[in-house]
């Protein structure tokens, strides 16, 4: 799975592209939008990450040509205007997602694995499973090591998010997002609290814990060697 | 065309005040003094017509004869001339009389040659229907002569007046309008430097002094706004210096000698909490920025307030519970707005009442329906917060906690100025109120936007 990266700024751009392939990507980088828009117009790449200025094409004339030639590849955008009017304009012109400087990394491979993700129906399952932790879907009941746990609704929506991306590190915005709707930035701690709350339950009478925080990241739910 | 100045306005005007004024008078004076003139000509010919008569009684005599030129001689400006009754000049007293007069009865003014003469036509009997006409003539050119004169005099009289009143109503309205050129000289006076001139109001004639009034009351407000202003923007650099700062000295102290590896991860940890801190606190500017060049546009989308207020709750409930504090909502209303700046606003309400209630306190939102807005209070229990520090509550980085550490602390200090700016895009008001154990958020916002 190739990742386009088209950004112009020269530290930007190695360090999303070190990120994104140590997360596992393919991830090539061009400096420039007419190169840019050559290589997405090849449909080679799974998704591409634009930034809006840039010498040559900027990132709304990429849009367009990789729209009008047909191509439906995700388009996730970074700018650094955070103006309406630049939201919408992308937005009309089919961008996927966009993303204002600055921004935290973990959020940015949060949005690409969403994007990533999207075109694929994920399989219906009944229930989630990691270790002795299972969530079933159906009778929304938790339990763990045989053990049944009584979550409340926020509780179960926050932990099936944590369960269906396992191994992912979640940004507190991308939680407050997804699971409580909340889409703006906020100094809050509503989700440590959260997060320590369902940790309380989950975690604290096992040895493995499989909640785990990443200071100054997010939060990610896997197995750990102890 | 160029715009005249005030003080030539009133110069010019008071001018011709006094130019029209001046000119009826004379008119008036020069009229009155000519028939003046007239009736006392007219007293002086009847007077010696009686005399004439009586020396020409009888026509044929002698005697008549010496006694009209003696009647004639006691007054040299004084001709006769006798007109028989088929129209034949029988007598003139002097040679050069006018040769065609009028012969109809009574006054008139007849110019000749260069000499005015009063004229009076009478016949020289009365009860007789074919009597002879006398003609009596008076010169009166020395009297035009002055009554000329006079008129030059009331033109020169005019002009010079109203030249006068020119130069004088100049002065008057100079000296006049002397508070509005000092209202001039303090307002171009005025730059970023010197706000604080004010117009002295007192002694301002009342003309001026409501005027001067709003002026002050306008540069009050340019100072308040710019003073904030500039407090922003240092206060900024202030917030910034000390995140900066830990960030410098960290990177270079870990930087300064080999140390195992968990030290480099721990210093690149707590960079990364400074730095998120400072993005927040930059993404938090730029949203105050737009706010403030009101590109802060709310779209309009119906809303059930008093469920958008659960959502809230249901959001903060854990951070209540663990703070042992109840969260609870009276009354609903629809709204229409934008869900997400809404949510924004009222979070920050809420993360605030719950930071600063005490352990099993009371955070409560009422929503209310008025006649033309409706009305939302965020309130909670706990310690208020004193009336003078009200009115700042919502100014940018102040927090109310004395002790506050730019940069270290948890919070950024710009929630309450947001949820300000929201509320303002969305066309509401926002004001706090603190007392009886109770600190108060009441917020009025239009039924539209």
């Amino acid at each position: 799975m190739k990742l386009l990266i088209v950004e112009d700024q020269p530290k930007t751009g190695h360090y999303l592209r070190q990120g994104l392939s140590e997360a596992g990507f393919n991830t090539e980088l061009v400096a420039d939008g007419s190169s840019g828009q050559q290589l997405a117009l090849s449909g080679d790449y799974a998704l591409l990450i634009l930034d809006v200025m840039l010498p040559g094409r900027d990132g709304w004339q990429i849009l367009q040509a990789v729209r009008s030639a047909g191509l439906d590849t995700p388009v996730l955008f970074l700018t650094a205007r955070d103006a309406v009017e630049d939201r919408v304009h992308g937005l009309e012109l089919g961008a996927d997602d966009y993303l204002v400087k600055p921004f935290a990394f973990s959020e940015l491979l949060a949005r690409v694995r969403s994007l990533l993700r999207r075109g694929s129906t994920p399989p219906q399952e009944t229930s989630l499973q990691l270790a002795d932790l299972r969530l079933d879907l159906i009778r929304r009941r938790v339990e763990r090591g045989g053990q049944r746990i009584d979550l409340t609704a926020k509780e179960f929506a926050l932990l099936e998010m944590l369960l269906r991306r396992q191994g992912e590190v979640l940004p507190k915005s991308l939680i407050a997002s997804q699971v409580w709707d909340m889409n703006f930035d906020s100094d809050t701690n509503v989700i440590e609290v959260a997060i320590r709350r369902l940790r309380l339950k989950i975690d604290d009478d096992f040895p493995n814990k499989l909640i785990h925080t990443v200071r100054g990241m997010g939060y990610v739910l896997e197995e750990r060697p102890a | 065309m160029p715009r005249l100045s005030l003080s030539s306005r009133l110069a010019l005007l008071f001018a011709a005040c006094t130019a029209v004024v001046s000119l009826f008078a004379g008119v008036l004076f020069s009229r009155a003094s000519e028939a003046h003139f007239v009736e006392l000509d007219q007293q002086l010919l009847e007077g010696k017509l009686i005399g004439l008569r009586r020396a020409l009684h009888d026509t044929q005599s002698r005697e008549s004869e010496i006694r009209l030129a003696d009647e004639l001689s006691r007054q040299a400006d004084l001709s006769l001339r006798i007109t028989g009754s088929d129209g034949r000049r029988w007598y003139d007293s002097s040679a050069n009389l006018p040769d065609l007069l009028a012969q109809q009865p009574g006054l008139s003014t007849v110019n000749d040659d260069g000499t005015d003469y009063r004229v009076l036509n009478a016949p020289l009997f009365e009860d007789k229907p074919d009597s002879p006409q006398l003609t009596l003539l008076l010169d009166i050119t020395h009297h035009q002569h002055f009554l000329q004169r006079m008129q030059h005099l009331i033109w020169l009289t005019v002009g010079l007046s109203a030249l006068a009143t020119a130069l004088l109503g100049a002065w008057a309205a100079r000296s006049g309008l002397r508070p509005l050129r000092r209202m001039s000289a303090i307002a171009s006076g005025v730059s970023v430097h010197s706000l604080n001139a004010r117009l002295p109001e007192a002694s301002m004639p009342p003309e001026l002094a409501e005027m001067a009034h709003s002026f002050n009351a306008m540069l009050g407000r340019l100072d308040d706004s710019f003073q904030r202003l500039s407090a922003f923007s240092a206060d900024i650099a202030h917030e910034l210096r000390t995140p900066l700062s830990n960030l410098l000295t960290h990177t270079q102290v870990t930087l300064t000698r080999p140390r195992p590896l968990e030290d480099y991860r721990e210093a690149l940890h707590s960079n990364l909490e400074e730095l998120q801190w400072m993005a927040q606190l930059v993404n938090d500017m730029l949203y105050l920025a737009k706010a403030d060049h009101g590109l802060l546009m709310p779209t309009r989308e119906p809303l059930d307030l008093g469920q958008e207020v659960d959502v809230l709750l249901e959001f903060f409930a854990p951070l209540a519970e663990d703070a042992r504090v109840i969260l609870s909502r009276e009354g609903t209303a629809s709204i229409e707005g934008d869900r997400n700046m809404l949510r924004r606003a009222l979070s920050n309400l809420l993360d605030n009442a719950l930071r600063f209630t005490p352990a099993e306190g009371e955070v409560r939102v009422r929503i209310s329906q008025q006649p033309k807005v409706l009305g939302l209070v965020v309130e909670n229990t706990g310690e208020g917060i004193a009336a003078e520090l009200l009115p700042r509550l919502f100014d940018r980085f102040y927090r109310a906690d004395p002790a506050r550490q730019e940069g270290s602390s948890e919070h950024v200090g710009l929630g309450l100025a947001i949820t300000q700016s929201i509320i303002r895009a969305h066309g509401g008001q926002i004001r706090c109120e603190s007392g009886d154990g109770w600190t108060r958020f009441l917020i009025e916002l239009p039924k539209r936007v």
